[in-house]
């Protein structure tokens, strides 16, 4: 395998090595083009409800590309490179809520006995932690700023960044440091090189054309907005502002060999296209933000941090003894014991083929990518120590995960289509993935694999509203995205429902509305978006003010309202270490009761709109291009 | 052998009297083509007391204010321009087009609904003088506008400065930087393949093709746009947006939409830009007017909005406002067409525009709003190809050098600087095609 490795490394590096040399001479060759250079200095300067600042980012891009034309047996060759750096002042200006004097001691519910002990102060296992490893500082209690514990479960989660507070932080997955978040570009992926490729086209004989684009890239799939149903080649960084950026800017970009194979119009396509992507560099996963960062998408990152925490020190968890004591654990017993990063390697390559081609009006696409899972999945399954007899082996149904980043296989495709008698173009997007493992409480090892449909429906339509806006239409879209997960399980259980939190199917409508004003220089809009099954929606008005060709200002908020918290079958009744942990007798080792909380699988019923309830912000975005 | 003498004598007059009728047809033939293509060869238009040279004003404007449209007299009128008279010249369109126009003579006749038409394939297709008493005579003008030599069968707009002004107080608001490319699939004269490029499954007429290269919040927005040879059927059209990544198709019904917060619909692209069939064409009448033809090299030029190796510089502009090009004028045959549309709801009553004779530019054009009330007027200026860049020489293009949108209510422009260049490699098939958009995105 370390062979494999290497083997890759040269490889790419000899690939890589070689586009520089390319460069080089073509840099020299043409010397007298120009090379155009543009960029922009962005303050972005967030509010939230109840927390105060929550995000006072300042960003510097430059972006810098030279058009070269021919060289050699290619042509339109040019290159293209984006740098970008950023510094988050909420660390330091609200060092108190995200930075190094974040959380503090907490309090854990204990129902069956007063209200709440001091995390180390619960119903101690015969092998339980020592509070010295796992002290009463800087922690917050799980999904605190969602929900009370409500007799469900929880536990403290470190929230300080690493260097402050290494407790929990998962090496090499969940490990920022206060520089890591305060510059998130400058990190040892050289983040800062947002973009660097070189495209050139090779003309062949029949008139078609290869155009290749080599380099560190974002790669497009699919014609929708928000949701990333086919758009999944490039991972995300949700750490950034949740699912609310343009993608162009949170798209985390991977050194890719993507060419097409361009055909142009025939006989019967007016355009046609065959597109190869080789994602050939080190995998990485969405960032999903890390617990005690502003943004961390569905809570997920303090849930893990909290269970790493509880795997490498043991902690005290709220209402788990008899599903009313707060129960203290040990180390290795329950909790998040590592993150198995998919290695450099050609078996862990990302590949994919997009046939594209518009057919009057009529545009489609087929796709086929294999690739991995950008979100994490939780295995259960491997030897944990039993908290009563001290005995290690594998317990079924033991909330003790590793993560994994599964292959996933996906087929889909998409369309658009212009209907001129109602002057509206229609946009369709549908992809069938196999590999993708959910959280399971029905089986043994606490997830199943499922294949699953994603599906998205969109309607564009300018519509004049001629009392607002004689001059401009307005633009009305919306989207209906679907999902329905085929193997689902859920069954109910004595004391609730227990199986996949995630729902078999579920809706999401987007509805955008944007008008323009001052030719064009004045521009509100309303985004909203609704989750049907968690019945929450989030609603973002904002109003975008272009003060000269250089200067834009845009103010918004994000409000929620609805369902937040959800619950479901936390496990807490999954007996694995039978008896000591049986509901009643006859309880079956191993299986669920279905006793259950807000923590920890609510979140997926939830969905990140519901997880995202008490995160209503005041939005300032400043931008200076040049 | 008398018989056969007979016989032959009989051939002889026959083929004489065929000959002549032949020939006759073919003086015909030329008459047509050299008063559609050649109106200034004999003679050029006058006017009493206009000279090459001469500057109208708010003080002689009485004198001129027949061969001047009301709109822009009334803009000289407030003081807001002075027109600078130039010579009459000949713009004379590319021989290939004007060999295409004789060939289709006779071959094309307007089918039975607006917006359809018969036998054309290259050329101008309707080369006789409107008459008042057709009731389709605008009709012709326009499809002669349509398929008119416009931009040759490829051109680009490499740059293109839109500034967006207030008139009132000559702020510059805006300013968009462009390149323009123009293909035209169908009707070709000049630049092989002719007269079609093939395959062409979609049936095109042309494509249109538009990046945005600054300022930096539209930057690497591309357009392209298919128009089909059937007028009857809306565009295609797919936009880039450079913050999405990604191609969108977009609903092209809303033509009278503002271009990019311009003040310029979608429609008024080039003088009109929609479909033949929604509009009622109503030919006014044959004019002499001036109109914004000119020698770009001969003008005193923009030094500041553009600069390149070749040393080549935009049109300057001044007025009121900054909204006016700083060009000359000449007097020229014109057709003077009033298109009502027939939608209704569309926010205009009526425009009118002021068809160049020789070149079926539109380089004027006067729009009115729903009550009737004055709202745009639209100048196009026109250079001659032979007095502009030196690749543009000898291309038989009446080149768009200029323009200026004037919204008159709300004292706001849009004004436009060119650099047009009549180059085919600027413009290659592969260009309209919605993959390039995808591939040169970034």
């Amino acid at each position: 395998m370390q062979t494999t490795i290497k083997g890759l490394k040269h490889w790419s590096l000899t690939l890589l090595g070689s586009a520089g040399l390319a460069l080089t001479p073509l840099a020299s060759a043409v010397a007298d083009e120009e090379i155009r250079y543009s960029g922009y200095y962005e303050n972005a300067t967030f509010v939230r409800d109840s927390v105060g600042l929550s995000k006072f980012r300042n960003t510097m891009q430059l972006n810098a590309e030279r058009k070269i034309g021919e060289f050699g047996l290619f042509s339109n060759v040019s290159w293209n490179a984006v740098l970008r750096g950023s510094y988050d002042g909420v660390y330091d200006l609200n060092k108190n809520e995200y930075g190094r004097n974040a959380g503090g001691p907490v309090m854990i519910e204990n129902i069956g006995g007063g209200n709440s002990v001091p995390h180390g102060s619960g119903l101690a296992l015969p092998n339980s932690f020592d509070e010295a490893n796992n002290p009463n500082e800087g922690m917050i209690v799980l999904g605190e700023q969602l929900h009370d514990t409500d007799g469900g479960v929880a536990f403290g989660v470190p929230v300080r960044p690493c260097d402050v507070d290494s407790r929990g932080c998962i090496n090499g997955y969940l490990d920022k440091d206060t520089n890591d978040l305060r510059y998130s570009e400058f990190n040892d992926r050289l983040d800062f090189i947002r973009e660097l490729y070189v495209d050139f086209d090779y003309g062949l004989d029949n008139g078609h054309i290869l155009s290749t684009r080599l380099g560190k890239q974002q790669v497009v799939w699919g014609r929708t907005d928000l949701f990333r149903v086919l758009d999944v080649i490039n991972p995300v960084d949700f750490s950034r502002n949740n699912i609310y950026d343009e993608l162009q800017d949170i798209r985390i970009p991977m050194w890719i060999l993507k060419t097409d194979y361009r055909m142009g119009p025939g006989e019967i396509f007016d355009d046609l296209n065959l597109s190869f992507v080789w994602n050939f560099d080190r995998f990485r996963p969405h960032d999903i933000g890390q617990c005690g960062s502003p943004n961390n998408i569905l809570d997920a990152a303090c849930f893990f941090r909290g269970m790493n925490n509880l795997w490498e020190n043991g902690g005290t968890v709220a209402n788990f003894a008899g599903g009313v004591f707060a129960t203290d654990f040990g180390p290795g017993q329950i909790g998040i014991r590592k993150a198995h990063m998919p290695a450099w390697s050609l078996s862990n390559g990302q590949f994919g083929l997009k046939l594209e081609g518009v057919y009057g009006d009529i545009g489609f696409s087929l796709n086929a990518l294999t690739y991995r899972s950008q979100l994490p999945s939780l295995r259960g399954g491997f030897p944990g120590q039993n908290g009563f007899t001290g005995e290690t082996a594998v317990w079924p149904g033991l909330i003790a995960f590793d993560i994994h980043f599964p292959r996933v296989n996906l087929i889909g495709g998409s369309l658009d289509y212009y209907a001129q008698g109602i002057d509206t173009v229609f946009r369709m997007e549908v992809a069938h993935t196999d590999g993708e493992e959910f959280a399971n409480t029905l089986q043994s090892r606490l997830y199943s694999e499922s294949d699953v449909t994603r599906f998205v429906v969109g309607a564009d339509k300018n519509i004049f509203l001629p009392f607002l806006n004689s001059k401009r239409a307005f633009l009305f879209s919306g989207q209906l995205f679907g999902q329905k997960i085929h193997e689902h399980q859920l069954e109910n259980r004595p004391l609730g429902k227990a199986g996949m939190p995630d729902w078999e199917e579920n809706f999401i409508g987007t509805l955008l509305i944007k008008g323009w004003w001052m030719n064009d220089r004045l521009s509100p809009q309303i985004l909203a978006a609704h989750d049907f099954k968690a019945e929450a929606t989030a609603i973002a008005p904002s109003i975008e003010w272009l003060v000269s060709d250089n200067l834009k200002i845009v103010g918004g908020a994000n409000i929620k309202v609805g369902r937040g918290a959800r619950e479901f079958d936390d496990c807490r009744s999954c007996n694995p270490w039978d008896p000591f942990t049986a509901g009643a007798p006859g309880h079956a080792e191993g299986q669920t009761l279905g006793l259950g909380g807000y923590e920890p699988l609510g979140r997926f019923r939830a969905g990140p709109i519901g997880m995202a309830q008490k995160e209503d912000e005041l939005q300032l975005t400043v931008r200076y291009s040049f | 052998m008398n018989i056969t003498l007979k016989h032959f004598t009989r051939s002889v007059l026959a083929g004489s009297m065929l000959a002549s009728l032949f020939s006759a047809s073919v003086l015909a033939n030329d008459a047509l083509i050299n008063n559609s293509f050649h109106p200034y060869k004999d003679d050029v238009p006058s006017h009493d007391g206009l000279q090459a040279g001469m500057v109208i004003n708010q003080d002689n404007l009485a004198q001129f204010k027949d061969i001047i449209d009301p709109a822009f007299a009334n803009f000289i009128e407030q003081g807001w321009l002075e027109v600078t008279v130039g010579e009459t010249t000949s713009f004379d369109l590319h021989p290939g087009y004007i060999e295409a126009s004789r060939n289709g003579l006779g071959q094309v006749s307007l089918g039975d609904s607006v917006g359809e038409i018969n036998g054309w394939v290259a050329g101008r297709p309707f080369l006789e003088e409107p008459d008042t008493n057709d009731p389709r005579a605008g009709e012709k003008l326009a499809w002669n506008y349509k398929y008119g030599y416009n931009w040759g069968d490829s051109a680009a707009v490499a740059p293109f400065y839109w500034k967006y002004r207030d008139m009132n107080s000559g702020k510059l608001e805006r300013t968009i930087k462009f390149n323009f490319h123009f293909l035209n699939f169908t009707g070709r004269v000049n630049h092989e393949p002719v007269p079609t490029i093939t395959p062409n499954p979609s049936e095109l007429f042309r494509g249109i093709y538009v990046q945005v290269l600054e300022p930096y919040d539209v930057r690497n927005t591309q357009l392209l746009i298919h128009r089909a040879q059937d007028d009857l059927k809306r565009d295609n059209s797919w936009l880039y947006l450079g913050f999405q990544r990604r191609v969108r198709r977009l609903a092209t019904g809303q033509v009278t939409d503002a271009f990019l917060g311009s003040d310029l619909m979608i429609e008024d692209f080039e003088g009109y830009n929609g479909r033949i069939s929604d509009m009622n064409w109503n030919y006014k009448g044959t004019r002499q007017m001036l109109m914004p033809f000119y020698n770009h090299n001969d003008l005193t030029l923009d030094a500041e909005t553009h600069s390149d190796s070749d040393g080549y510089q935009v049109v300057a502009f001044g007025g009121q406002g900054g909204c006016f090009p700083n060009i000359t004028w000449q007097l020229r045959k014109v057709y003077e067409v009033e298109a009502s549309p027939v939608d209704d709801s569309h926010p205009l009553s009526k425009r009118v525009h002021f068809i160049d004779a020789q070149t079926f530019t539109i380089p004027r054009t006067v729009s009115y709003d729903r009550s009737g009330k004055l709202w745009k007027t639209f100048t196009i200026g026109q250079a001659h190809p032979d007095h502009h860049l030196p690749a543009n020489k000898g291309t038989g293009v009446s080149i768009d050098d200029s323009f200026s949108m004037i919204d008159v209510q709300a004292m706001h422009c849009t004004t436009g600087q060119f650099k047009g260049q009549v180059d085919p490699s600027l413009s290659t098939p592969e260009m309209f095609s919605v993959q390039h958009m995808r591939a040169t995105g970034n």
